[in-house]
């Protein structure tokens, strides 16, 4: 049970650095080809915050 | 699958294209009783009657299509290249029924292009109260085309517009206008020069620059037999041609448009003196953002106090009930403390965007940007950049956007600059939490304390903007100065429906958007307080065990357990003395002992906690900034949570609620543990006026949002205008909280 609880640990804070990594430093145009589409700012999906 | 009919809706600003956008395709985009809402193109799809399908394109509101703005321009590019995807089979111009005449100029224009033209009056609910009636089959005949006569408040109308759509290849194409009329000889030689060419798209891409400069184009190879006019020419020629559409506008609407003035009462002319009136219009101003922002503490205390409660609840419910371990550590203070750290404000988010969104909806809010552009001018700020600044109160980002309807670049490029110092939503939290802490609760003619700071600190945002634009304005040297034209909306009672939306939708991006970092962030700060890689870590049980065995308890405990105990006997005291207990003096002893034992577990508890979180990654990470953050008043768990914060603002609270909370087994408010810290040098409150203060002003004035940045580098084109005001801000910030802390300590 320990180790379990310890590897769900680690998964959670793996998921968690890879979301932040990906929403500050990895450009989207790196994997779309495209630029960011922020049509919708303003609307509640603009990436505010 | 089918083709579908490409729909471009295009009209002036604030004739509710985007309300008929969103009634077409179902979709739920920001509306608002005021121009410059929608500056870049949206998209849906609208299902028309025998299943046809149409893709609609809301474009920003232009008034003609000689375009002076960035905005604009999206209109006219889209209509002079029938290459581009989205080159519409048929447009739909929309036009505001107390405003036709003005209206129907974009019209004419369009229609000229040769493009098949359909027109939606909309606002029709209006028509008898303001004496308008229409001769709809007339105006029909006349400007040669069909028409939809539109409520979209009411939701009339619309099935009219589709079924229109789905005709539009019966739609004549014929001009409106003979413009070569304006300039025959001129047209001619143009005719012969292009001869495959339409005049009139040949004459807006020829006049297109006369009033704004920065599309960037392919020039038209000209050849030299060709005479070109010059600018001040060609502008001679557009306002011959506005002149030459307002004749056969006035022709038309002086038989099929009728306004009964005796129905036209002149309410909204009694409430406009007095609601921009140089000096009731301020006192009206003022009194409202009072009563908004007392509100905002009266009305919210009771959700809030019930939401805190009910994470404090969550978290021991999760540690009863879940098998002990790390990962029910995990959940229970970092999760959920960091998540309970941002959930605590939506009553107060959600009751600031209800404010706002009633003052958009019944046209108050234009009145507002009329006040404040007057204010504003001495300044040296654009009239155009009212907008921007007032609707940064909610979100920077869009506000941002915004300034593209700002002609003049360098302008523009100011409001831009400046627009971050508004107080946007994210600063909430982190003030409402300070203020609750550090400010009293006592109220001065009916206004508390906390609801007077929370104005303030509005006014400090907006003031910062206006005297750096001030600033800028004087180092950038501006001579022309873009003049503000604003159409002032009448005045509605606002629909609960669009008022509900915009509150449910605000309230959720706050949530989702920030929650979402939040979250992550408080998972990665109890990660690195939970774990330390030195013998300090490892063995700080032992240690501290140690240490209270030789040394004994901590000053602050030690006076903790005093206090307490001294506390508790009073307490049964005075209920043996009202009959509450009966009991002998062997177990009063008996339960000051067990009481005394109690207190000296949690202290020993909490003393462990705080060694191993001061010797955990987290804490190494801390103590590295601390010499930045402590001439601040900061200690090194508030240096994280500044730190964390950069990312974005209301990030502050979620961490400090995660960082009070790893390894507490206390399961406590967010309020309370933060009201709980002590300077371990001081021995006094961490959160007091001095430290308050400074953290207030350090969060009002620093550039503490990636996302604004990101918005900001790509209206410039460039990282250095984001660059700049990421280091200008910060270090304004830091200095000013500095002074703040210094004076007041």
């Amino acid at each position: 049970m320990d180790i379990l609880q310890h590897l769900l640990v680690y998964i959670t804070v793996a998921l968690a650095v890879g979301y932040l990594v990906n929403k500050f430093l990895i450009p989207k145009s790196l994997f779309s080809g495209k630029k960011r589409n922020n049509k919708a700012c303003g609307d509640g999906n603009c990436g505010c915050h | 699958m089918s083709k579908q009919i490409k729909v471009a809706l295009i009209g002036n600003p604030n004739t509710g294209k985007t309300s008929v956008f969103n009634q077409l395709t179902g979709l739920k985009q920001k509306v608002g009783n005021y121009p410059g809402i929608t500056v870049e193109k949206k998209e849906g799809i609208c299902k028309l009657p025998r299943g046809v399908k149409a893709h609609i394109l809301d474009l920003p509101g232009t008034y003609s299509l000689n375009t002076t703005s960035l905005d604009e321009s999206v209109v006219v590019e889209l209509l002079l290249n029938k290459n581009d995807k989205d080159y519409p089979d048929v447009a739909v111009v929309i036009s505001d029924v107390e405003n036709l005449k003005r209206n129907l100029l974009l019209f004419t224009q369009i229609k000229d292009l040769r493009i098949p033209v359909i027109l939606v009056i909309n606002m029709a609910d209006r028509m008898s109260r303001t004496g308008i009636s229409l001769d709809i089959s007339l105006l029909e005949e006349k400007l040669d085309t069909k028409i939809a006569l539109v409520s979209t408040r009411k939701g009339t109308g619309i099935e009219r517009i589709k079924e229109l759509i789905t005709d539009y290849k019966n739609l004549s194409i014929s001009p409106n206008i003979d413009s070569t009329v304006i300039a025959p000889e001129y047209f001619d030689k143009l005719k012969a020069t292009f001869p495959n060419e339409d005049l009139y798209k040949l004459w807006l891409v020829i006049t297109q620059d006369v009033n704004f400069m920065p599309i960037k184009r392919n020039p038209i190879s000209i050849p030299s037999s060709f005479d070109t006019k010059s600018k001040s020419e060609l502008k001679r020629l557009q306002q011959k041609e506005t002149i030459l559409r307002y004749q056969f506008i006035n022709g038309i609407l002086k038989q099929a448009y009728k306004v009964d003035l005796n129905v036209a009462k002149g309410l909204r002319a009694t409430l406009d003196k007095v609601l921009t009136h140089k000096i009731f219009g301020y006192a009206i101003f003022f009194i409202i953002l009072l009563t908004i922002f007392q509100a905002i503490y009266d009305w919210s205390s009771y959700p809030m106090d019930f939401i805190d409660e009910l994470f404090a609840s969550a978290s021991e419910w999760v540690k009863d009930s879940l098998p002990p371990g790390v990962f029910t550590n995990l959940i229970a203070e970092g999760i959920l403390a960091g998540i309970g750290g941002i959930v605590i404000f939506i009553p107060q988010i959600a009751f600031l965007f209800l404010f706002i969104a009633l003052l958009e909806e019944s046209g108050y809010m234009s009145r507002v940007v009329f006040l404040m552009d007057k204010l504003m001018r001495p300044f040296g700020l654009s009239g155009k950049s009212v907008v921007p600044l007032i609707s940064g109160t909610a979100c920077a980002i869009p506000a941002i956007m915004a300034t593209r309807t700002i002609e003049n670049w360098k302008e523009r490029l100011i409001t831009i600059l400046v627009t971050p110092f508004t107080t946007c939503s994210a600063r909430l939290p982190v003030y409402l939490i300070i203020i609750a802490l550090v400010i009293p609760e006592g109220r001065v003619f009916g206004l508390s304390y906390q609801a007077l700071t929370l104005m303030l600190l509005y006014l400090l945002g907006f003031g910062a903007a206006i005297l750096s634009a001030m600033i800028l304005n004087k180092i950038m040297n501006i001579k022309s100065k873009t003049f503000f034209v604003m159409e002032m909306p009448n005045y509605k009672l606002p629909l609960i429906k669009n008022v509900v939306y915009t509150v449910w939708e605000k309230t959720k991006s706050f949530v989702l958007g920030a929650g979402k970092i939040i979250l992550a962030i408080s998972i990665i700060l109890w990660f690195l307080g939970s774990n330390g890689f030195s013998d300090d870590f490892t063995n700080a049980e032992t240690i501290v065990k140690n240490r209270i065995e030789n040394q004994g308890y901590t000053d602050f405990h030690k006076s903790n357990i005093e206090n307490s105990l001294q506390s508790y006997s009073i307490a049964l005291k005075d209920s043996i003395d009202k009959k509450v207990y009966t009991i002998g003096q062997a177990s009063i002893i008996d339960s000051l002992r067990t009481k005394e034992t109690s207190l000296q577990k949690k202290a020993e508890n909490e003393e462990i906690a705080s060694y191993k979180l001061e010797n955990s990654y987290m804490g190494y990470m801390g103590k590295a900034i601390e010499p930045i953050v402590r001439p601040l008043g900061y200690d090194w768990k508030i240096g994280i949570a500044v730190l964390t914060s950069f990312a974005a603002r209301e990030v502050f609270v979620g961490t400090l609620a995660t960082i009070y909370s790893v390894g507490s087994d206390e399961e406590e408010t967010i309020k309370n543990r933060m009201a709980a810290e002590v300077d371990p040098k001081t021995r006094k409150p961490l959160f007091n006026m001095a430290s308050g203060i400074s953290l207030l002003l350090f969060y009002a004035f620093a550039m503490q949002c990636m996302s604004t940045l990101a918005i900001v580098k790509r209206e410039t084109n460039t990282w250095k205008w984001p660059a700049a005001q990421l280091v200008f801000m910060s270090l304004f910030a830091y200095i000013v909280a500095l002074i703040a802390y210094q004076i007041l300590k």
